[in-house]
């Protein structure tokens, strides 16, 4: 695939749903670079999958390759079997997104392999309503940070990609940089 | 001997002294059981059974707005759990919106209960006697549980609605400013008035029931038209719309009497439309809530009848773009529309026929009966035959207005490519917006923000019509209560684990999917016999789906409550038979006494019974109050996405060993036990993780091994069925050998070993060491010390 160019324009960053209004900090709209280097400085980054991967098999793709960088993945909805069938080991696949939450605003939690908190949690395939109540309740009650990698901006979010509903190839690409760049 | 004293007695010269002999007398002469510690609660009484939920089940907060806007100081940023001018922080505010959610719902059907029954009061009496069939004697569970009576009367049940009024305005109080500050404080009354919301859900099913005469406990009802395409359009259509049937009742009445039953054509929309078919299995259901917009722009009624609840803000705009008359009967949404209760009945059909009224206020039933079938005879009559939403040229208009501005997909709440369906069929290809018809919930916003004006809800139903039609089966009408004898029959197994579950689908359509997912879902328990009770939207939109012979839900499986069965109870009052026959498990099969004894049942339950509530698209706050009272009870509840946005959820931590623990009756002792349920409240995504999650929920401490092996059995192969492997937490739920699959035996104890280090003797394929406790057939466990207390002084 080919970089987004510099002179390509970035769409707005248009909230997924124009109600879905807050006060506090919107996230800030990232390129895959910055997203790069939060990765590589992060000590425990995680990336979370959802139930889109359920019907967009690119998806699964980018997720694997993400895998295969060495990003262990928390499969929810059900995007576990097809990241099976693609050779990747989760690090558990039958705990919600809701229970992932919930865990993760506990001080005392250390992670699905015990070994300590997630400080990156990345967003990969999300009912674009659901995942927005999840990172609502991180942005206001845990200290995570949180990396919304979808079509849709996620406005709470501590860093979302654009909006790239208009432009799917765009949101493949900007994946695909992302983790070249890893 | 029995003295019939029943009267009221005045001491002379005693001053506002009043003696009720009479009903002390009958009640403790029919009914030995002592009364528990908590008969009437208030907010205090029940307090400490919710706190040891609560303690284990903590709440999940997801906050929609970050700020507050309630009083004047405001509005106040909250954010990161700030605090608000009058003290109040953003979780505390959560809370506290769940619990005015929840009253309000438990409004809705406790003020539909007093409607109803003080209407059958001033008609039947009030000594009309509740009976609900030779196979139901225990009558009210709910209200034998928290009110502590047994209703023998129709006037007994007002005892009962008084308690939950006063109950809610006393909750509702509480969410003024400066009250609670603690947020377990608030899900203890949001769980208060959702108790009270189920007393007020039976106390209008049982005054149904009984004065209408609707099935009682019938497991082999009727199976009546369901779905958009049913209704014969060559005669008038009469619409109801709703939640409470008195208004509709009347007309299908008149229709009778005057032998025009099968020359129109009577369908509801909603609940009503439930117990429309459980007054006259002759009415038809078209569909729910979603499916308003469907019926009336495609101009079907000629009529519509509208009551209470569930029924969209606009639909007497919808009604007057249509010119189909519109008749409110409820005070509860009047509409604008002016009162004509006065009237004589000619001047109403006049009025409506010409047009001069878009529609009228009537809440006198007899003239309702005789105004809706005239006007729906004369509108049907200048009625021209158009086509359905659009005409091909209207539709082929509208589609090229569109610009692929988005701003319909930005505000849809499924985020719906519509741009996407558009641009397809300027080209030609309509494909694209046809299918846009399974998920959309026809909530119009896209309309209100098509800078084109562009009919977009109608495109959308004209290009997906085929779709639409296609969805027309039948559902068995609703049959009430669950009877003794069933429970008396299933109460074992399912205590024991020998049937795996009960799951109860209740609740409305905001599918996150195509409404085939719940089919599917549905279906996947019923074929591994599991019991699957079902209510309101949902009944009623698995009736529209057939499967590839041409059969639905209810056609293929039986109506009984029992392995395999699906049951249809009715309406959303009628969920109250489904918390019913949880308590009925525990009185009947159990022996556990009920007579003001809610916590005490409501722990057999959380223990013992592997029911778990399922609400696939909720939106109403009467869901909200419904699934919050089943979680008081014991019962955890799974909904789909859109459920997140009722802000709360409670979700267990299986690692805090500190939180999972029970007294054994029979050891005396504390016990640490597996985290069974783990949750009490939780969202899913997608079908293959709500069929995974329900699974699992129906665990539960006192399983047997036998019981605990079948529910092991489901879980693993679902899991390994949608999610492709094991799921991660199976260990935590086995105490012995006996417990683990027969089949994957050997797999599983050498997991087990190497993957979890328990130790395992090959020899006699034991395991000898690494559960969180050893099954225990005698195993006896409660989480609160007065049940501990009882038992124990007994043996």
């Amino acid at each position: 695939m080919t970089k987004v160019k510099k002179e390509e324009k970035y769409p707005v960053a248009k909230r997924f749903d124009i109600a879905d209004i807050q006060v506090s900090r919107e996230a800030q709209a990232v390129k895959p670079e910055v997203v790069a280097r939060l990765i590589k400085r992060a000590k425990r980054p995680v990336l979370v999958t959802g139930g889109y991967l359920l019907k967009e098999p690119e998806l699964v793709e980018f997720a694997a390759r993400m895998y295969e960088k060495g990003i262990p993945i928390v499969a929810t909805g059900g995007s576990s079997k097809p990241l099976i069938e693609k050779g990747v080991n989760p690090l558990v696949v039958s705990y919600t997104l809701h229970h992932f939450t919930q865990y993760m605003q506990d001080e005392e939690w250390q992670g699905f392999d015990g070994n300590g908190k997630y400080d990156l949690v990345l967003y990969l395939g999300f009912i674009p309503y659901l995942l927005s109540r999840m990172l609502s309740s991180l942005k206001h009650f845990a200290k995570v940070t949180t990396v919304s990698l979808d079509q849709f901006y996620q406005p709470h979010a501590k860093f979302s990609f654009t909006n790239l509903t208009r432009n799917k190839e765009m949101h493949y690409r900007m994946l695909d940089e992302l983790i070249n760049m890893l | 001997m029995a003295i019939n004293l029943r009267g009221s007695f005045v001491l002379d010269e005693v001053k506002n002294v009043r003696i009720n002999i009479g009903k002390i007398v009958e009640e403790e002469m029919e009914w030995e059981e002592e009364t528990g510690p908590t008969p009437k609660p208030g907010i205090m009484e029940l307090r400490k059974w919710d706190r040891r939920l609560l303690e284990r089940y903590e709440p999940f907060y997801a906050p929609m707005q970050d700020f507050c806007n309630l009083c004047t100081m405001g509005p106040c940023d909250l954010s990161g759990n700030k605090r608000g001018a009058c003290g109040i922080n953003l979780k505390n505010t959560k809370a506290r919106l769940v619990t005015i959610a929840c009253s309000i719902g438990s409004a809705a059907h406790t003020a539909h209960a007093r409607h109803m029954l003080d209407h059958i009061i001033e008609e039947y009496g009030e000594d009309m006697p509740i009976d609900l069939g030779p196979d139901v004697n225990v009558e009210a569970p709910i209200i034998r549980t928290v009110i502590g009576i047994k209703p023998r009367t129709l006037g007994d049940l007002r005892e009962a609605l008084t308690w939950a009024e006063k109950e809610i305005v006393k909750v509702l109080h509480s969410t003024h400013i400066g009250n609670e500050e603690d947020i377990l404080d608030y899900e203890s009354k949001a769980m208060h008035v959702s108790m009270a919301d189920h007393v007020g859900m039976e106390v209008a099913d049982i005054a149904q029931i009984v004065a209408f005469n609707l099935p009682k406990a019938d497991p082999d009802t009727a199976l009546v038209d369901t779905g958009f395409g049913i209704v014969d359009k060559s005669k008038p259509v009469i619409v109801v719309v709703g939640h409470n049937v008195m208004y509709a009742r009347p007309v299908a009445d008149y229709l009778e009497e005057k032998g025009l039953s099968d020359k129109f054509e009577l369908a509801g929309l909603c609940c009503t439309s439930h117990d429309m078919t459980r007054y006259n299995a002759k009415a038809k259901i078209f569909g729910p809530i979603s499916y308003q917009l469907r019926v009336i722009r495609a101009g079907i009624p000629d009529v519509i009848i509208s009551d209470e609840q569930c029924i969209r803000a606009d639909l007497l705009s919808a009604c007057e773009e249509m010119a189909i008359p519109l008749i409110a009967t409820s005070d509860a949404a009047v509409r604008g529309l002016p009162n004509r209760n006065d009237d004589p009945v000619e001047d109403i059909i006049e009025d409506l026929i010409s047009g001069k009224t878009p529609g009228v206020f009537l809440s006198e039933p007899e003239k309702i009966a005789e105004v809706v079938p005239k006007v729906a005879e004369a509108v049907f009559k200048k009625k021209q035959e158009t086509e359905m939403f659009l005409t091909e040229d209207q539709l082929i208009e509208e589609v090229n207005k569109c610009t692929q501005c988005m701003n319909c997909v930005f505000t849809c709440p499924h985020s719906l490519r519509i741009d996407q369906g558009m641009e397809s069929a300027q080209k030609g290809d309509f494909s694209k917006l046809a299918s846009l018809e399974e998920v959309c919930i026809a909530c119009r916003k896209c309309e209100q923000v098509c800078p084109k004006d562009i009919k977009i809800l109608s495109v959308i139903m004209k290009t997906g019509l085929k779709g639409l039609l296609s969805k027309t089966g039948k559902t068995r009408v609703g049959r009430g209560p669950i009877q003794d004898t069933e429970i008396r029959k299933v109460g074992q197994p399912i205590v024991f684990g020998q049937i795996p579950g009960v799951i109860a689908a209740v609740g409305c359509t905001n599918y996150p999917d195509e409404m085939v997912d719940l089919r599917i879902i549905l279906d996947e328990f019923l074929r591994r016999r599991y019991i699957v009770v079902t209510s309101g939207c949902h009944a009623m939109d698995i009736g529209m789906l057939k499967d590839e012979e041409g059969k639905t839900l209810y056609e293929k499986y039986p109506g009984n409550f029992d392995a395999g069965g699906l049951v249809n109870v009715g309406s959303c009052v009628a969920n109250s038979h489904i918390a019913g026959a949880t308590i009925k498990i525990a009185n009947i099969f159990a022996m556990r006494p009920l007579r003001g004894n809610y916590a005490e049942i409501a722990d057999y339950i959380l223990n013992r019974v592997g029911a778990v509530g399922f609400s696939w698209g909720p939106y109403s706050h009467k869901a909200a109050s419904i699934a919050t009272g089943f979680n008081r009870l014991g019962v955890p509840v799974v909904v789909g996405p859109h459920g997140t946005k009722y802000r709360r959820a409670y979700i267990g931590k299986p690692w805090k060993k500190e939180n999972w623990w029970v007294y054994d009756i029979k050891t005396g002792k504390k016990v640490y036990i597996e985290p069974a349920p783990d949750s009490l409240l939780l969202a899913v995504e997608t079908k293959e993780e709500a069929i995974v999650q329900l699974a699992k929920l129906t665990i539960r401490p006192n399983d047997t091994g036998m019981g605990r092996q079948i529910k092991l059995t489901h879980y693993l192969e679902l899991s390994k069925k949608y999610l492709g492997r094991y799921p991660d937490d199976w260990p935590i739920y086995v105490r012995s050998e006996a417990d683990l699959p027969l089949r994957q035996k050997e797999e599983l104890l050498k997991i087990l070993e190497e993957e979890h280090g328990w130790k395992i003797d090959w020899n006699k394929k034991k395991i000898l060491e690494g559960p969180i406790r050893p099954l225990d057939p005698g195993f006896n466990p409660t989480l609160v010390e007065e049940v501990y207390d009882k038992y124990s002084r007994k043996k």
